[in-house]
Formats: structure tokens, sequence, C-alpha cells
């Protein structure tokens, strides 16, 4: 052993002291909360600066400087930004410290089972002593329900109660790595994006949000069979259901009505009912030919070119409408269509004719669809530390002894905490020990 | 006016003579007062439950039948009722007239706010999609329920600052009271962000997105469990303690109203 040591470098011992202290300072609870802090403090400004918003949004809001400065900081995206990570992953570190530091004191007291001789027993805030012929041993049989013994001899005995409270601390601690490990695997394994689907549709990629939205191949298509809306009476909406089939290989392998809060799931990929949008389409006759347009779509015949612009869905009062850009000799115009005005539903450009039939709204429904392997650890997680929160504050460690005197024998009891409640319990042993006829 | 408003009236009106009681006991000292308030507590809580029951039968009756805790109205006369109930499961520690006092006020504050503020819908309204689900039951229920138990905290902080023997509990009552509600508030508000995220898994496709509402329960949660860690493990007592209750209300306040008001997000039903 000490061959082993001395082949060490030597190291300074003031250096020393600093590094122990440095890890100390590490392990510490005033780290925690130092951390704690900055988390706290992390987390308002991300509830204060608008998140994940574009360039031009941030500059309408706030001077360019400022912007820069929450470029700079990565306060438009705080969650997700360097210091914010590097601050959970410290707290993570000093949380596996603390937690190490306290199971290993509990751990070392867990041993001590031995029963005190007389003299310490008497000391004990709580004791009494019973005289007589009896034998310790009929305070075993007048406990309140659920002390276990830890040891019983010929001098005495020893039971305990509430003996999963010590633990209760280092349930909350590991559940909360639980958590923050299911959440990281999530982070990195997981993904979330949106599929926008209409009628009949099929589609195998999804769109994942964010700055530049990218487009992901799912794995297997999904296709929307029906999409339907229901309204109450006042008109607010009631519950918005889609038809969905799931087609893997070709074949279809599961169909499910999904709705809010009742998603799809299929090789551990969530399919939920996130939106709806209404997609509006406009019937044109145009020199006796049926054309169906949508926003953006050009038509482009002999010459003759249009372009559906916009949609309203009230153009001043008079109901619907669609403006429509042509080119005249070059030269770009645009007219309005209105469906309910009779006088505007007809028009003729450069000789044609042109008549807006119908416009109809198409629904299309807007699915999300995120997929996070780490979720199953995370409810774990939140299931450990419920359970350590009552464990810790609910229960708690309390020890009986009886033991042996010249006299008959004599009782002690000392509790962890809740001492006022250990004591009522106490009491109303003493009154149950002394009622026994000997 | 429908049964259940005018129920909910009434008890208004008894919280504000309740709290008359105790302000009358303040001044004349007489014993029997305190027996009156504490009968007069039970009979408000049975009133308010009725009249919560009575708003969650109408709702049948109006086809849209779901249980009064879907907006900002609803939220309000229950986070009272919860006040009131706290008050009565903790009677043996909270009988001193100062908390019960002002836990009466802050009960009368929101049924007051509820009913009288134009910024906030009386009427039943449908269930929202988002909403339907039996999550929402419990998630309110855990959450409004730690937000009483703040109350009573935040109570014992204030409290600490004054000194009115016979009124005002004795510092060390203050400790104890304030540490127990923590002890009942803060596994409740574990507890609700808990089912708010399950929740949030089944109907938004994630369990943390890092909403303003979410953050802020974060930012709560964090506070108390600084609150927690100060007292057991570093042994702060007295005013630091009453300080840190204090920062924990307002941070459960501005969860409760600030995000409503000032920031917007997923949880915007409440208002």
């Amino acid at each position: 052993m000490s061959a082993t040591k001395s082949k060490r470098p030597e190291v300074n011992p003031a250096k020393r002291g600093i590094l122990a202290s440095i890890q100390a300072f590490l392990t510490s609870v005033t780290f925690t909360i130092m951390l704690l802090s900055c988390i706290a403090i992390g987390s308002v400004l991300g509830t204060i600066v608008k998140q994940g918003a574009d360039v031009e949004e941030y500059l309408s809001l706030y001077p360019e400087g400022t912007y820069r400065i929450i470029r700079l900081l990565g306060l438009d995206d705080v969650y997700h930004s360097p210091w914010f990570l590097a601050l959970l992953i410290l707290f993570a570190i000093n949380l596996v410290a603390c937690t190490l530091k306290r199971f290993f004191s509990v751990l070392k007291g867990r041993g001590r089972t031995e029963l005190p001789d007389e003299r310490a027993l008497s000391a004990m805030t709580m004791s009494f002593r019973v005289e007589g012929s009896m034998s310790h041993e009929t305070i075993t049989g007048i406990l309140p329900r659920g002390y276990t013994h830890v040891y019983r001899g010929e001098d005495g005995v020893v039971c305990e109660k509430g003996n999963l409270s010590r633990y209760g601390a280092l349930m909350i601690h590991a559940s909360i790595m639980l958590i923050l490990a299911g959440g990281f695997i999530g982070l990195i394994t997981g993904y979330k994006g949106s599929m926008v689907l209409g009628q009949g549709e099929t589609k195998n990629l999804i769109t994942i949000s964010g700055g530049n939205p990218k487009e992901r191949p799912l794995g297997f298509a999904l296709k929307c069979k029906d999409f339907r809306i229901s309204f109450y009476p006042g008109g607010a909406p009631k519950d918005y259901v889609s038809t969905i089939e799931v087609i893997d290989r070709g074949a279809t392998v599961l169909e499910k009505q999904i709705r809010v809060n009742d998603p799809l799931c299929y090789k551990g990929i969530n399919v939920y009912q996130a939106s709806y949008q209404k997609v509006p389409s406009f019937s044109f006759n145009i020199d006796g030919e049926n054309v169906t347009l949508r926003e953006k779509d050009t038509y482009n015949k002999d010459g003759f070119m249009m372009m559906v612009v916009r949609f309203e869905t009230s153009v001043h009062d008079f109901g619907p409408g669609v403006m429509v850009a042509y080119l005249d000799q070059g030269e770009p115009k645009t007219t309005w269509f209105l469906r309910n005005v009779e006088r505007l539903r007809q028009k003729t450009i450069r000789g044609i004719t042109l008549r807006l039939d119908d416009i109809k709204e198409d629904l299309y429904t807007g699915l999300e669809i995120s997929r996070d392997p780490g979720v199953w650890i995370v409810w774990a997680g939140f299931a450990l530390m419920l359970l350590g929160l009552f464990v810790n504050f609910f229960m708690y460690h309390r020890r009986i002894y009886a033991r042996k005197t010249s006299k008959g024998f004599i009782v002690a009891g000392v509790a962890t905490r809740n001492k006022e409640a250990f004591g009522e319990e106490f009491e109303r042993l003493k009154e149950k020990a002394y009622g026994i006829p000997s | 006016m429908a049964f259940h408003h005018k129920i909910l009236g009434i008890v208004t009106l008894l919280y504000l003579i309740l709290f008359l009681i105790h302000v009358i006991y303040v001044a004349a000292r007489k014993e029997r007062l305190v027996a009156l308030i504490w009968i007069g507590l039970y009979v408000t809580l049975g009133l308010h439950t009725l009249g919560l029951a009575m708003r969650w039968a109408e709702s049948y009756r109006l086809d849209i039948g779901h249980v009064p805790l879907s907006n900002f109205y609803e939220s309000l006369i229950f986070y009272a009722w919860c006040v009131n109930l706290i008050v009565v499961l903790m009677k043996k520690r909270l009988a001193y007239p100062a908390i019960t006092g002002l836990a009466c006020l802050i009960a009368l504050f929101l049924m007051g706010y509820a009913s009288i503020s134009p910024a906030v819908d009386r009427n039943i309204q449908p269930l929202v999609p988002a909403l339907q689900s039996n999550w929402l039951h419990i998630h309110v229920l855990t959450c409004f329920i730690a937000y009483a138990a703040f109350v009573v905290s935040f109570v014992c902080g204030v409290l600490h600052f004054f000194e009115w023997k016979g009124v005002v509990p004795p510092e060390k009552a203050i400790e104890e009271i304030n540490y127990k509600s923590v002890v009942v508030g803060f596994p409740m508000l574990t507890a609700g962000i808990f089912t708010g995220a399950v929740w949030a898994h089944y109907a938004w496709g994630a369990y943390w997105s890092w909403d303003p509402k979410e953050t802020w329960s974060l930012i709560t949660w964090i506070v108390y469990a600084l609150f927690l860690h100060a007292r057991i493990v570093k042994g702060w007592k007295g005013t630091r303690m009453a300080i840190l209750s204090i920062i924990g209300f307002s941070s459960v306040i501005f969860t409760y109203f600030g995000v409503n008001f000032i920031l917007s997000g997923l949880h915007s039903y409440a208002t």
C-alpha cells in the first residue's frame, strides 16, 4: 500500500487544499442552491423574451442592439441554449455527488442495531421503567402496528418502524436523475414533427419544425380516411376526429379514430390530433371549361394566363371573394370575383368569359407526430419521486428499545423526525404497558 | 340567476362575516367566538361544496356536462374552496385567529374577484377538445390543493413580521406551521406538475414544452425545494424562511394569474 502511494507524484499540500475545497464546493448544498437559482432565473428569462421566433419578429419587438445581445446569449431559445444545458448537466453532477455522499452515510447508520445499556436508555428523552416479574418480551405484544424486530436477545429487544423513510431523500434525488436522463434521451433520440393531410390523402414524410423546416421519412405512411369537426350549439368546437390508417410496406396494419387527448401509437411513434386547416378551392368556368384552382395556382391556356392571388372569407361584408391576377398586354392587373354578388361573379377579360361557380373549403387535418423513447424513464422518475416524497415527509423512522433490568425492564424510544407525533405514540405505549396486570 | 350563483353569493357573504368575526375576536377576545369561527368555517365549506356541486349538475342540464374546473371563474371559486379545505384539515395546527382570519380574507378576495371582476366570464362554457380528459380532475385538484397550502405558508411568512400577543401565534409555532404547510403543498405541486406532464403527453404530444405556465410552475417548485433544503439541510430559521415563503407565494401568484394575463401560451383556457 505505502509503496504504491509513494510512487504518486508529490502534490503541493496548499494546491491539494484548493482542489479538495473545489471538490467540496462542487458537492455542496450551497452549490446546489446556486445552480437551482440560476436555472430558475434562466427559466424566467425564457418566459420574458419571446422564444423561437424569426428575425423580423424580434426586430419589430426589440432594438437591433438588444436583439444582438439576445442572439449572443441564446435568449431566443433559452431552454436549448448551451449555457442552460450546461447548468442542467452541472446540476445533475452535483445531485449525483450529493446523493452518493448521503447514501453512504445512510448505509453506515443502517448497520447499528445493538441494544444500548441501561444507563444510556434511561438518559433518552423518552423512557419508562416497568417493575415486576414481566419479561421485556411483553412490550413486543403491545407495540403499535408496523414495528419490526431488528434485534431480539436474552437481554432485550430493538424494534423499529418507518425504516424506509431514511431512503426518502435518496429516492427523490434518484428520481430527478431519472427524469433528467429520460429528458436527455428524448432530446437526443426523439423528434417532433407535423403532417397536414387532406381527406383520402396518404403521406410518409413529416415536417420537422424549427428555424428551417426539414422533411423526414416516417418509416411508414399515414392515410386520412375521414376528418370531421363537430360543434356545440353555441359554435365552440366540440370534437376533432380523424380516421387514420397506418400503411406499412403496402399493407394497412392499423386503423384508429384519433382525437385530441386520444392519440394513435405505432412502433413507438405517436400520432396526435393537433389542429385543422381550411383550404379553399375555386371552381371557375373559363370559356365553357370547368377549372378548379387553389390559392397561388396558375391557369395558362392559349396565351391567356391568370393566377389566384388571394382569398377572403368576407370582402366588405359581401361574402367570400377571390382576387385574380392576369396579364393585360404585358401589364399585370388584378380583379375581385365575389361569389354572392351576381354582377361581380362573371367578368370578361380580353374577350374571355370568366365565371366563378363556387368556392369550397376543404378540411385538412393537422397531425402532430412525435417519437420519444425516454418517456417511460420519465414516468418511472415521476412515480419514484411521488413515492419518495411520501416516504420522506409522511413517514418517519423510530426505534423502541426494551431491556431487562434487575427489577423488571426499561423501555426507551427515539425518532429521527416528527418527535411530537412519536411522543404521543410513546405515551400510549406507556399507558398500555402500565395497564398490563403483572 | 342560476341557483349555484345564489349559493356561491351566500358563501362569499359568509367569508366576509367570518372575517368580521375574527376582527371582533381581536377586539373583544371572547373565547366563545373561536368556536363560532370553526362552526362557521365548516358550514361555509359545506355550502361552498354544495355550490360547486350545483354548478356541476347545472352543466349536465345544459348538456355540456363537465366538472366545474374549466375556466378562470371556476378555478377562482375552486381555489377559495381549497383554502377553506386546507384550513379545516389542518385545524389542529391552525387554531390561531390570525391564520384563519387571513385565510378567510384571501378566500373572500378570491370569491369577490370571481363574482365582481368584469374580466371574468361567470357562465358555464362547454369544454374545448383539449380539456376533455380525465386528467383534468386530478391535475387541477392537486395544483389547487398545493396553491391553498402555500396560502397558509404565505400567511405564516407575513405574520413572522408582526408581534401581537394572543392574536399572532408565537414565533416557533409560526415556523412549524409554515414548514408543515409546505410539506403538504410541495408534494401536491409535484403531483400537479406530473399529472400535467402526463396529460400534455397525451394531448399535445410532449410532456414538457417550456410553455410559460409549465416553466413558472417549475420555478415555483424550485423555490419551495430551496425552502425545504434551507430548513432541513441548512437549518435556516426566522426572517430568512419567512422571506422564502413570501417569494414562493409570489411565484405561485405569478404562475396562476400573471402567466394568464401577461404571457401567452398553451394554458390560455383560464382567461
